[in-house]
């Protein structure tokens, strides 16, 4: 008798498509999934995706961020000796966390019925996903989901025009819902939406701010594009773009058991502490925000003060404990800005100020003020949100950027990497003004290091300090620094003969040292 | 297993062997003689009801050159011939009397007693008294069946006692087979071989299944590194299933044993959820076991389904014996020490004041911080037996306690066992009923976790030479004024270290376990050629499993109030079957026996988890459920039932044509409730054997005694593993969250088949002094089922397939030799030979390969793929130029390979060899094992570490030459033949290790068992019966071992981590001293 063989066979913790129905969890788990998957902190308290995601490499290949374990003797990626292990985590988690989040509320029939979910689940696609390409180049996109054995690269270039494409979708659906010509939804948006609270315009806002983003990101490859895309997005006539910081663009840590993932590193791990290049700017400057992103050192062999860690400097003759004292996130002094539950920031209004004035910059429309406007917009807009007062900020002409050194090895100590000041000089060169203007920016988009570093890649500002110790074998330049990382193990285990083709989408070898498409010298 | 004392045969012209064999089928007894003496002793007629046993006997063989004697439950045939006297030349004038008796004490009736040389000879009676005439230079030559020969010089001797000893001989033994079905082993067609339970007793393991370790040909133990009451892997012909065990099934008195393991580390991290709780097979008490047959292949197996393709250990357990009361007692101790350490430099010191490494300068020698952490270990276990009962009644009582401590401080087991056995018979012994129930509570504490996290042994290791370490171990925790608590007291912030004695006792772990294992049957003899049985059983382990981390433990492992984990499982079998066991005797050369039957088999597992994880305790150290902070899906909760059925219908055949030939044909179909929601929801596999007694078909030269061939195919179905066909759409998530399962659905999943054909062929010579059993096998398994990692833009992580074709194939031989055998001095010597070839033939077109374990942190994948072989171990090496020099970067480091790892070696045996002695002079037993397991090759993490951290040896001594010698180049094109120590060993070693440097032949030649044993004299009138004291030793000698850890060991006994040592604990020496008395 074997009919009851059905039943044993099925797994009694798991969920079925049916149980979901209820309440449309079918649709609320996945939106809130890929939104909790960017910065990836939707498995709750161990944040060790988020690590390897992000923290490891572009909190710190950004001058934000280091750490102070000697991870593996020192030897990793933070040394530029790239460990197998942590490549990988950013592709997992763009594919399986955010893309296939996406992938379900389309075979839920999201698309069709409720166009307007559809478009946020869009947005959150292009944003998760424009992280991935920007890291490893050519990525999996057109072709996702066909196949168990064999999935194509696409060309960073098609992957670009790609998110575009979607970008267009997203915003044509959320202006039609703004303007009430789709069905109200038959149920509360704002549960499932951790960003906006189920506010249309905001996404909107937000989806013509990340297109404005990723347009500048390939300026110098296809400036065309750039300039087409980036302008469609300032056109007021599609909705504007994030213009204060009740607009910024952060998931917010709600629910038992989410942590905001850099704070649980920096808190309950030690393993993170601040840049020593970030340290030095903004000590440069009298950043007042600098008391609203870090603490002060605690350890006792130096007096109590800013102070950073030199990338690549956490060799093998140094133990863990050694940095823990070097300052951390500001977690305790004064009004803390940071706790366990401070949403995950990825765009804020000041970033998309600089975006503006950068267009203004390169002299396209609808940048909507001239340079000067926009970028001390930006910076005013930034310290407004750390709740820092400006007082002569914008008129400092002479503050620059301070040397570093290292209390407990003089051998990291560095000379100030750049002479450029704060105030605004519609006379200084055009390369003086493009390091002012990303200079600033990179300050004010701190701590999401992810589009720090593209945007110190695309750029070459602000100048960072070089990683103190270089394991590469000699495949990556100090001088030029890391350009991306290599494509998972996975990939080559499973989807080999696919990589092999993505290497010549890539045109290089497939190692930290190689440009990606956009990335032009 | 039952003994009738009465018998009903009725028939015309029957043959002997069939009136011994209706016999034996009703009373339980079991006959042994040598087949030479049936032929030409006629047919007889017959015609007696419910007549004694002796009746019977006497009857059949009246006009027979033939007599029987019964001993215990076999009834051995002999000739007649010495039973009279025969006048000869000389009368001698003296009267010699004496008494024989077994090595237990107990008299020997008939055992024939010869004057050397002469015909002149008597029996024993039931005393086992004899008396006879003989002269003082006579030699009196004691004989009987099952026994060694003895000879002893009557001299002035006039009452002589005799104690024989059973032989290890093994001709026309009786082996148990499929089902609990008794054959005699020369009509086996496959490959068995038997091991008494005093093999297992001799020199006790907690674990009794490691006592095997090298005894059996083709067996290979590999023990777990877990500590007292860890697991074993136990495999037969190799290793064929990725996902699913590759472990011997276990057999307990005819009903499969469920031997799923509680857990196995899978990671380089290991950690709580990698714990290992033991096996079941652990739990058993080895004093309870009467014998155990090791059924190789999968043709030995077909009729125990699919778990049997793997190869059955068949384990047959004491009863109660009619007529007789016997109470053992048996007392044992043995001691363990660590059997190596890793070797370390000492002469260069820490770093720097507060570095963790030892990269400083010169010192003046280091301590041995090893000799301070491991103790000696102790294995104490004391155990009776009463056994006895009527001819209706017979009733088996065991009772056992095990008290171990492991090398590492605070690994303790504790084992209680209690087995009570019930036989009756009922309607004039038509009806036999038995029931056992086995309780067994065991509690193991601190189970040493291997791997980087929770392991004394890394801070131990790594901890700087020339730094003191006693304060640390004087003081592992502190008070902290701050938050009021004790606190770790440890140099260092790392993740792969802690203070050894804060993991001990500050990370506690712990596993209780409480099994009952009952049995029943009922048997019913319909007619002298049908019986029909019916048996149900229930294995029942309920597992409780605690872990406390305390705060003070390292962040990157605790959160800062601490973690508590707990785990409560109960896997619950039943099993039940109904056999028709037939036996016709077709004509006189044709003879049928078989069985036809349906069984059902249901396992299932229950219980829940709670692991508070990194989102920690509300109140520090406060370890229950109430305090965790948050509840996470993702840690904690009620578990997979995987509850899987099987229900079977199956049969036999055992077709015999005249004692010389055997032909075996089985059948079987299952249904499993794992193939649901596929397109096959049963599978049929046959097996079929044939086996020829060459030396009764043919006149062969008078030194062969004994010749046979034997040939057999078999298929094994397998159905898949719980879930995989239907696994759960989504899964719940942290904060009440769902994900989609990254395990895409398998709907058109394949039962998997094994095909294993085998040859062999045994012969035995002169007068069975020397034997050879030689065995050819080779399976290959197809439609495997296994989990492939997916392309993740695929939005899977893993799917399964069916693969093609995992082929194993070897020869397994056995030589026994009597090189002394009619001296004082005995000597017996066997080799167990074994080799096996692993090949992966084919698998899947959209799957090149499979991963066994991966282990991020360590450079190390064991994975195979075509043309490969199971257990493949995969690595990093460092980057060479087209001459093959290694590459050093301009600041002098070497530069590691990037990319796809690469192959690096096998960690499997491929031949392997024991070689087992028995030496007997007079009451004095000596026997040792040495045995030897050559080829494949084994990692070392560990030392990878230890050279990276600047503690080891060979780290030492390459500061002391002034760096590494190589043959390397620099970037432009310079030779370099020497690279400093330093850059050598951070860029090679550690957790991301060019981890091709870390491999070492695993090739290990050991003393692996040594006992002495002094039977001390004693009267058979006494009290005590009988008395024996033995020494023991285990694994005492490496005649030779490559790596620097034992090859043997094994992380996990789980298919992964094969032939990689992450900071396992050192194989252990052992010494023990046993007492065993029988009253």
């Amino acid at each position: 008798c074997t009919k009851n063989f059905e039943v044993y066979n099925q797994d009694n913790t798991g969920i079925t498509p049916d149980d979901l129905k209820g309440d449309f969890n079918d649709i609320g788990a996945f939106l809130t999934r890929a939104q909790r998957s960017i910065i990836n902190f939707s498995d709750g308290g161990d944040p060790n995706s988020y690590q390897l995601q992000q923290n490891l490499n572009a909190d710190c290949y950004s001058g934000y961020f280091m750490s102070p374990n000697p991870f593996n003797g020192g030897q990793n990626n933070l040394s530029y000796s790239l460990i197998n292990g942590w490549n990988g985590e950013p592709f997992k988690v763009g594919y399986l966390n955010v893309m296939a989040s996406v992938n379900r509320l389309r075979r839920n029939g999201v698309d069709t019925a409720y166009p307007a979910v559809w478009a946020v689940a869009q947005i959150l696609q292009v944003t998760g996903m424009s992280r991935v390409t920007d890291i490893y180049g050519p990525i999996p996109y057109s072709q996702v989901g066909t196949s168990k054995s064999a999935i194509p690269y696409d060309s960073q270039e098609d992957v670009y025009k790609r998110f575009f494409l979607e970008l267009d979708s997203a915003s044509n659906n959320l202006r039609a819902q703004i303007n009430g010509s789709l069905k109200p939804l038959p149920f509360s948006f704002a549960r499932f939406d951790l960003v906006y609270d189920g506010d249309s315009t905001k996404w909107l806002q937000y989806a013509n701010s990340l297109r404005l983003r990723l347009a500048m990101h390939i300026v110098k490859v296809a400036p065309a594009l750039a300039q087409q895309q980036a302008e469609k997005a300032l056109d007021p006539a599609n909705g504007g773009v994030i213009t204060s910081n009740t607009g910024n663009m952060k998931v917010k840590v709600l629910g038992a058991g989410f942590s905001n993932p850099l704070v649980f590193i920096a808190q309950n791990w030690l393993d993170i502490r601040i840049g020593a290049s970030i340290q030095a700017y903004m000590s440069g400057y009298n950043d007042p925000r600098i008391g609203k992103y870090f603490d002060k050192s605690t350890d006792t062999t130096f007096p109590s003060r800013y102070q950073g860690i030199r990338i690549g400097s956490i060799n093998g003759n140094v133990s863990k404990g050694d940095y823990t004292g070097y300052s951390s996130l500001n977690l305790t002094n004064g009004t803390p800005s940071f706790s366990i539950t401070t949403p995950v920031q990825i765009m804020t209004a000041a970033e998309v100020y600089f975006l503006r004035a950068e267009a203004a910059l390169r002299n396209w429309a609808n940048a909507g003020g001239d340079v000067e406007t926009l970028y001390n917009k930006g910076i005013t807009t930034s310290m407004e949100q750390w709740g820092a007062i400006p007082g002569a900020y914008l008129t400092d002409n002479t503050s620059t950027p301070a040397g570093f050194t290292d209390p407990k090895n003089a051998a990291n100590n560095a000379p100030s990497p750049s002479a450029i000041t704060i105030k605004w000089d519609d006379a200084a060169t055009p390369a003086a003004k493009m390091e002012r203007l990303i200079t600033q920016k990179w300050i004010a988009m701190f701590p999401e290091g992810q589009e720090a570093w593209t945007e110190f890649r695309r750029t070459g500002y602000p100048k960072l300090f070089p990683v103190v110790n270089n394991f590469s074998g000699g495949v990556i330049s100090s001088a030029v620094q890391i350009r991306r990382l290599p494509f998972p193990q996975n990939e080559y285990n499973t989807n080999g003969a696919e990589v092999s083709k993505a290497i010549s989408l890539l045109k290089g070898p497939d190692n930290g040292a190689t440009r990606l498409w956009w990335d032009v010298q | 297993r039952s003994y009738s004392q009465t018998v009903t045969i009725t028939g015309k012209h029957l043959a002997l062997y069939d009136i011994f064999n209706s016999i034996s089928k009703q009373t339980g007894y079991e006959f042994v003689y040598d087949e030479k003496l049936l032929q030409g002793t006629g047919a007889i007629d017959i015609n007696l009801k419910s007549a004694p046993l002796s009746d019977v006997l006497d009857k059949c063989l009246k006009d027979k050159p033939l007599s029987y004697a019964i001993l215990d439950k076999i009834i051995v045939i002999r000739p007649k011939a010495v039973k009279k006297e025969t006048p000869s030349a000389i009368q001698p004038a003296a009267k010699v009397e004496g008494t024989v008796v077994d090595a237990a004490g107990q008299p020997l009736p008939n055992v024939a007693v010869q004057v050397k040389g002469t015909t002149r000879g008597a029996l024993t009676d039931e005393k086992g008294h004899f008396s006879l005439q003989a002269e003082s230079t006579d030699v009196l030559v004691f004989n009987y069946v099952g026994f060694d020969k003895k000879e002893v010089t009557v001299g002035d001797q006039t009452n002589i006692q005799v104690t024989l000893t059973e032989s290890n001989k093994q001709l026309n033994t009786v082996v148990v087979t499929a089902l609990g079905i008794k054959r005699s082993e020369k009509s086996i067609t496959y490959a068995a071989q038997q091991v008494s339970g005093v093999e297992l007793t001799k020199a006790k393991d907690p674990n009794l299944i490691n006592t095997l370790n090298g005894k059996v040909a083709g067996l290979n133990i590999s023990p777990s590194s877990s500590g007292v009451g860890g697991s074993a892997k136990v495999i037969l012909r190799g290793a064929k299933s990725g996902l699913g065990s590759n472990q011997a099934l276990y057999v307990i008195d005819g009903v499969p044993m469920n031997n799923s393991l509680t857990s196995q580390p899978n990671s380089s991290f290991g950690g709580s959820g990698a714990y290992d709780g033991g096996d079941p097979i652990s739990n058993l008490n080895p004093d309870d076991i009467e014998s155990i047959s090791v059924l190789k292949g999968a043709s030995a197996a077909a009729l125990y389904g699919s778990q049997g393709a793997n190869g059955v250990i068949l384990i047959t357990t004491k009863s109660g014996k009619a007529g007789r009361t016997v109470i053992n007692f048996s007392s044992g101790l043995t001691l363990s020490n660590v059997a190596y350490k890793p070797e370390f430099q000492n002469s260069y010191g820490q770093t720097n004041a507060t570095n963790t490494q030892s990269w400083g300068s010169k010192i003046s020698g280091a301590k041995d911080n090893l000799s301070s952490f491991f103790q000696t270990g102790q294995n104490l276990t004391n155990s009776i037996s009463l056994a006895g009962g009527s001819d209706k009644m017979q009733t088996y009582f065991s009772y056992a306690n095990t008290t171990a401590k492991g090398i590492e401080p605070t690994n303790k087991l504790s084992r209680n066992n209690i087995t009570f056995k019930e036989t009756g018979h009922f309607l004039n012994d038509k009806l036999t009923a038995e029931a056992d129930v086995n309780y067994i509570n065991q509690t193991i504490d601190n189970t040493p976790l291997s791997g980087f996290y929770f392991n004394p042994l890394t801070g131990l290791y790594l901890f700087p030479r020339g730094k003191d370490m006693q304060p640390y171990k004087d003081q592992f925790e502190v008070f902290d004024p701050t938050r009021r608590l004790m606190v770790q007291n440890w140099p260092f912030n790392e993740d792969v270290q802690q203070n050894p004695w804060w993991i001990l006792h500050r990370d506690p772990n712990s596993l209780d376990r409480n099994r009952l294992l009952m049995n029943a049957s009922l048997k019913y003899d319909v007619n002298k050629w049908l019986n029909i049985t019916a048996r149900g059983s229930m294995d029942r382990i309920n597992d409780v499993y605690e872990q406390k981390i305390y705060a003070g433990t390292i962040h990157a492992l605790s959160h800062a109030n601490g973690v508590y984990v707990y785990s409560n499982t109960t896997t619950n079998q039943q099993y039940g079957d109904l056999l028709a066991n037939f036996d016709i005797p077709v004509n006189d050369k044709i003879r049928i026996t078989g069985v036809l039957g349906g069984s059902i088999r249901d396992v299932v597992t229950k219980g829940e988890k709670f692991n508070s994880g990194q989102d920690g305790l509300n109140i520090p150290n406060l370890f229950v459920i109430q305090n965790f902070k948050t509840f996470n899906p993702l840690n904690s909760g009620t578990l997979q039932e995987n509850h899987s059925q099987v229900q079977s219908v199956f049969g036999s055949a055992n077709i015999s044509y005249k004692d010389w030939a055997y032909l075996d044909l089985t059948a079987r179909n299952d249904w499993a409730s794992n193939l649901a929601f596929t397109p096959s929801g049963s599978y049929f596999y046959p097996s079929v054997g044939l086996n020829v007694i060459l030396s009764q078909v043919a006149k062969l030269p008078a030194f062969i005694s004994f010749a046979k061939v034997r040939g057999s195919f078999a298929q094994v179905g397998n159905s898949p593993l719980a879930y995989q066909s239907n696994p759960a759409i989504y899964n719940f998530s942290a904060g009440g969250g769902f994900s989609p399962n990254t395990t895409a659905p398998f709907t058109d999943l394949k039962p998997e088949k094994t095909n294993s054909l085998e040859f062999g062929t045994e012969w035995h010579f002169f007068e069975n002094r020397l034997s050879a059993d030689v065995t050819y096998y080779k399976t290959n398994t197809k439609n495997q089922t296994l989990q492939i990692r997916a392309p993740q833009g695929s939005f899977y992580d893993n799917f399964f397939i069916n693969a093609g074709n995992i082929q194993n194939q070897g020869v397994e031989a056995i030589v026994r030799y009597d090189v002394l055998r009619d001296t004082k001095l005995k000597w017996n010597t066997g080799l167990n030979f074994s080799t096996n070839k692993n090949k992966i033939i084919e698998l899947s077109p959209n799957a090149p390969e499979f991963t066994l374990s991966g282990a991020s942190g360590s450079n190390y994948v064991s994975k195979f793929k075509v043309g490969g072989s199971f257990g493949d171990i995969y690595g990093n090496v460092l980057q060479r130029d087209a001459q093959g020099r290694i590459m050093i970067d301009a600041n002098g480091n070497p530069i590691k390979q990037g990319g796809e790892f690469v192959f690096l070696g096998n960690s499997n045996t491929k031949w392997q060899l024991g070689w087992n002695n028995n030496l007997q002079y007079k009451d004095f037993n000596l026997s040792f094992l040495i045995d030897g397991k050559f080829g494949g090759k084994v990692m070392s993490i560990t030392q990878s570490v230890m050279d990276q951290y600047g503690v080891s040896k060979v780290s030492g001594d390459a500061r002391d030459a002034g760096g590494v010698a190589v043959n390397g180049v620099d970037p432009n094109g310079n030779a370099v033949s020497k690279v400093d120590a330093q850059k050598w060993y951070s860029t090679v070693g550690g957790r991301e290790a060019a981890s091709g440097e870390y491999m070492y032949s695993a090739t290990t030649v050991r003393l692996r068992e040594v006992a002495l044993g002094y039977t001390i004299p004693v009267k058979s009138t006494n009290f005590v019966k009988a008395l024996k004291l033995s020494l023991t030793g285990r694994n005492l000698v490496y005649f030779s071992k490559k790596a620097p850890f034992d090859p043997e060991l094994t992380m996990s006994t789980a298919n992964g981590l094969s032939g990689v040592d992450i900071f396992m604990p050192p194989a252990t020496r052992s010494y023990g001293l046993s007492l065993n008395a029988t009253f």
